[in-house]
């Protein structure tokens, strides 16, 4: 018997697979994002770290060549090697950043959205606040009250963007729980804690983890924006936004600095949008085929 | 008939809007013997819905009583609830959105028999499922479908097998087939009423199609804007209809005859008014022919105008 | 009665997509003349709405395809029409109600804008501003909604009144055919009443023919002069109103249909409902569509699709009808059983 149900859950992954698998763009995505995720992974195989902080006195700003593949830095350090260290920087701020806004908002947007009342109007009243402030100002301003580090990066994006997220599941948890299957639970005594874990959650899912997906993809555009600006992650650890920040004064004579890592940000945040979108489509049984 | 299982004296539900307050249900009595069925019938706003919700107290009532045998539940601690919960259950409206999706069928109908740990272990829950199910005629082959993968009818039966799983001895069937097509809608209606019999079920049935509350019912209750205008017997309610509401509503109904062609019918005129503060009088006095000043002074109670026939109107009595 | 208005023959419409193909509506025969009603019943998935939308010329463009047949409108072919060409018929000759009024009204545009939009989109006899305001005015006066509420917005007004207002923007341009898609199933039983009594009213006063696309038999019976069966995209039974609800000869869907509504004179202690489920429209059997819930049905139900039988004005098409229908008169025998 418990065969039988698996088997049944998995054609039910098999089904949402087959959706996704139609949607051609996000199937690029995808596989962008599979590449990426393997140079992060695999980044000390491709080439070892100490390449990206050794210092060449004598192959400063070289346009790329065979032997530096993206050129080099103003310090002659190797780009292409940085650029693929830094995949590393970019994903995990990405990633990390995005889980914990997901679990902050998750705990108070659910907590508003089920019991409502003074809970939903205390959250959301100091949620407003944040929201009014513009989430860049926002991470600016807890950077500079804490300090520069990898670790206060991530403390100031994640705040900024857990308002917006509070938002969301807020409502769609609130849509859920007014379904008649809640209310249908509630008919045969289950209790909240079961309610909510086994008919709100399980049927919220769908636009949280897509909402995620994108939040990665913002979140490490705003950590490259941080660091451009200086305020990021501090050299000689090459994140894709430190190394666009520092290429800003070779804009003219070495191009190339800014248009490598320039690229990788945009695949990066571009495959994470197109997958999210993807998995919006194969997500909603409504928009069957 | 046997004992009466359910007591429902002076229930009243109001609902606090912007506008004031709404009122749902306002104090409304009646009781139902075992194994019998008590149809209530209204238009859509008249309070049929939260009246069955609040009868389950799942909804708080604003003030009445509610005596399931003899035990009453408004007011009763969550431990007693628990106690009684089981032997009431509800059957949905909306065979789609009362079921939760992200479970199968043997998931949906088990949920209960987890939920109030009737069963020991995981196989009596499984044998308690494939009882209930060959029961309300889904066979076995669908205990792993997921409910979109059915079809309204289907789906409706998963909703009457999950009410039933507890053995329970009421059931609140809030439209179970207004959202069914007529062939279909008989299966379930047949489905119900051979259930009623096997199991001496005692129902309360909510709707909106007279035909249908006429097929099932013994007694029916008429509601309008909350207050109860008319109850009575199935049959005297419709050969002998006595408040000028139900007059109308019977009226309205399309029979599906050639003779009735071209008939041309008193129709009622205007619409529902709002239930957010009521002003006092019968509410339905606005679309009454009939209306007077005493029905506008104050709220009409009802009145036994017959033996077990009872109406709301001041030109009866 | 007098002369045909629309005649769809044969009409065959599927939805294609990448998996599959819904054979939604097979083979469909019916005509309506001027200031008729003519009532399509069934259930869900039997094709009406599709039927109706194949004649407003509104069916998905990427994922219909009328696969044959015909539908004419005053000997004109629908089908073959150019997209302009259809837009001065659609609305202006042939309108349409839909089921749900909640939403078949833009929350945005006042009451009165919505119903004079159609007229100023058929402005064919060049009416200045006021002349149609003037119109509006009449529209609601007619479909008994106080001309001063026309400033108004959908949401100020109920279910039965905004159907209403639906009507007023259907008829406003004095169409010659109406297609009501379930106009009342929304509505509760007494408004139900007064909004048929008022589409009888006005379809006698202006010689409006109607398709009444409805479930209810009770609804069939108080409104319409012919009626269409459908089951699984095919009229199974047709006739005038006589033929339908009365005699011995009926297709055993039919009886079905009738079986299933609880009476509300005589108290049967059970229905008699149709056992099973309408065939999947992706794959339909290669005999008769209602043979698997059928209890008469025998060998060649499965094997080979029913013809018409026709008597008079009433067409069943079931094999068990033969032996029990008159053979049918030539003319009615080459309008109907073609292909």
């Amino acid at each position: 018997m418990d065969k039988k149900n698996k088997r049944r859950k998995h054609s039910q992954l098999k089904e949402f697979w087959r959706r996704f698998r139609k949607n051609r763009t996000a199937i690029l995505g995808l596989v962008i994002l599979a590449v990426i995720v393997c140079i992060a992974v695999f980044a000390d195989l491709i080439v070892p770290y100490a390449r990206c902080i050794e210092q060449v006195g004598a192959d400063r700003l070289q346009p790329p060549n065979p032997s530096h593949w993206f050129g080099t830095d103003e310090l002659g350090r190797d780009l292409f090697s940085r650029v693929v260290h830094g995949a590393r920087y970019s994903l995990f701020v990405g990633v990390v950043t995005s889980l914990i806004a997901l679990a902050i908002g998750a705990v108070l947007g659910a907590s508003a959205a089920y019991f409502g009342g003074m809970v939903d109007n205390v959250i959301m009243r100091i949620i407003d606040v944040f929201m009014c402030v513009p989430p860049i100002l926002l991470s600016l301003a807890v950077v500079s009250a804490l300090g520069t580090s990898l670790r206060n990066l991530i403390i100031a994006i994640t705040i900024s963007c857990i308002p917006g997220n509070t938002r969301l599941i807020r409502s769609v948890v609130l849509t859920v729980a007014e379904q008649d299957y809640v209310e249908a639970a509630r008919s045969y005594g289950t209790t909240n804690r079961r309610i909510i874990f086994r008919y709100v959650l399980p049927n919220a899912m769908g636009p949280i983890i897509v909402n995620t997906t994108m939040m990665i993809s913002d979140m490490i555009l705003s950590a490259a924006g941080l660091s451009f600006i200086g305020m990021g992650i501090q050299p000689p650890a090459p994140e894709w936004g430190a190394l666009l920040s520092n290429a800003q004064t070779y804009i003219f004579t070495a191009p190339y600095l800014l248009f490598f890592p320039g690229i990788f940000i945009i695949l990066t945040s571009l495959s994470f949008n197109l997958v999210g979108d993807g998995l919006t489509d194969a997500l909603d049984p409504k928009l069957k085929d | 008939m046997s004992d009466v299982i359910l007591k429902v004296s002076h229930l009243k539900k109001y609902f606090r809007t912007g506008a004031g307050l709404l009122h749902a249900v306002d104090d409304v009595s009646f009781s139902v013997p075992g194994g019998s069925t008590i149809g209530v019938v209204g238009e859509s706003g008249c309070g049929k819905s939260t009246l069955g919700r609040t009868v389950l107290r799942l909804n708080e009532p604003t003030d009445g009583s509610v005596l399931f045998e003899g035990q009453e539940l408004i007011g009763a601690s969550k431990k007693t609830l628990a106690k009684i919960r089981p032997q009431m259950q509800m059957i949905f409206q909306d065979p789609y959105a009362s079921l939760n999706g992200r479970m199968t069928v043997q998931q949906l109908i088990a949920e209960p028999l987890i939920v109030n740990r009737v069963c020991r272990n995981r196989r009596e829950i499984d044998q308690k499922v494939s009882e209930i199910m060959e029961v309300v005629g889904l066979s076995e082959r669908l205990t792993y479908a997921y409910p979109h993968e059915l079809d309204g009818g289907r789906r409706q039966r998963i909703g009457v097998a999950r009410a039933l799983v507890l053995d329970p001895k009421f059931i609140v069937c809030d439209e179970p087939v207004s959202a069914l097509d007529v062939s279909i809608q008989a299966q379930i209606l047949n489905l119900l009423m051979d259930l009623q019999e096997e199991r001496n079920l005692t129902y309360m049935f909510i709707t909106h199609d007279l035909s249908v509350v006429r097929h099932i019912s013994s007694r029916i209750m008429v509601m309008y804007l909350g207050k109860c205008v008319e109850e009575a017997d199935a049959d005297r309610l419709f050969e002998n209809p006595a408040h000028p509401y139900t007059q109308a509503l019977l009226a309205a109904i399309p029979i599906p005859s050639v003779s009735s062609q071209h008939v041309h019918r008193t129709l009622l005129q205007g619409e529902v008014t709002s239930p957010v503060n009521p002003a006092p009088g019968c509410r339905f006095a606005q679309r009454c022919k009939y209306a007077c000043e005493a029905c506008r002074k104050e709220d009409i109670p009802l009145k036994e105008i017959e033996p077990g026939h009872f109406c709301a109107c001041v030109r009866e009595g | 009665m007098n002369n045909e208005l629309l005649q769809v023959k044969n009409l065959s419409v599927q939805y294609k997509t990448d998996l599959e193909t819904v054979y939604a509506v097979n083979d469909v025969s019916f005509s309506i003349c001027e200031g008729e009603t003519l009532g399509l019943v069934g259930e869900t998935g039997a094709g009406k709405t599709t039927t109706a939308l194949g004649i407003m010329g509104l069916l998905p463009k990427r994922t219909a395809h009328i696969t044959g047949g015909s539908i004419s409108y005053k000997g004109r072919e629908l089908t073959e029409l150019s997209k302009k060409e259809l837009l001065g018929v659609r609305g202006k000759q042939i309108s349409m109600i839909f089921q749900d009024p909640m939403t078949a009204l833009n929350p945005v545009l006042t009451v009165g804008d919505q119903i004079g939009e159609t007229l100023r989109l058929h402005n064919t006899e060049n009416l200045s501003g006021e002349a149609i305001e003037k119109k509006v005015d009449e529209m609601l006066e007619m479909v008994g909604i106080p001309p001063e509420r026309k400033k108004e917005y959908p949401y100020q007004f109920s279910g039965g009144m905004r159907q209403r207002v639906v009507i007023a923007i259907a008829l406003i341009c004095d169409p010659s055919l109406l297609i009501a898609d379930e106009p009342t199933t929304a509505l509760d039983v007494t408004i139900q009443a007064q909004i048929l009594s008022m589409i009888c009213d006005l379809q006698r006063k202006y010689g409006t023919a109607v398709i009444m696309i409805t479930h209810d038999m009770g609804v069939v019976a108080e409104t319409c002069d012919k009626v269409a069966i459908m089951y699984a995209g095919q009229i199974v039974e047709y006739g005038e109103l006589k033929d339908i609800f009365t005699g011995d000869d009926h297709h055993p869907y039919t009886i079905g249909l009738f079986g299933s509504i609880p009476s509300l004179t005589k108290k049967y202690r059970r229905l008699t409902p149709i056992e099973g489920l309408m065939p999947d429209p992706t794959t339909l059997p290669a005999g008769c569509c209602f043979a698997e819930r059928c209890s008469h049905c025998q060998e060649i139900c499965r094997r080979e699709k029913p013809q018409p039988v026709v008597s008079g004005s009433h067409m069943i098409r079931c094999h068990a009808a033969d032996a029990h229908l008159a053979a049918a008169s030539d003319f009615f025998e080459k309008d109907l059983s073609r292909g």
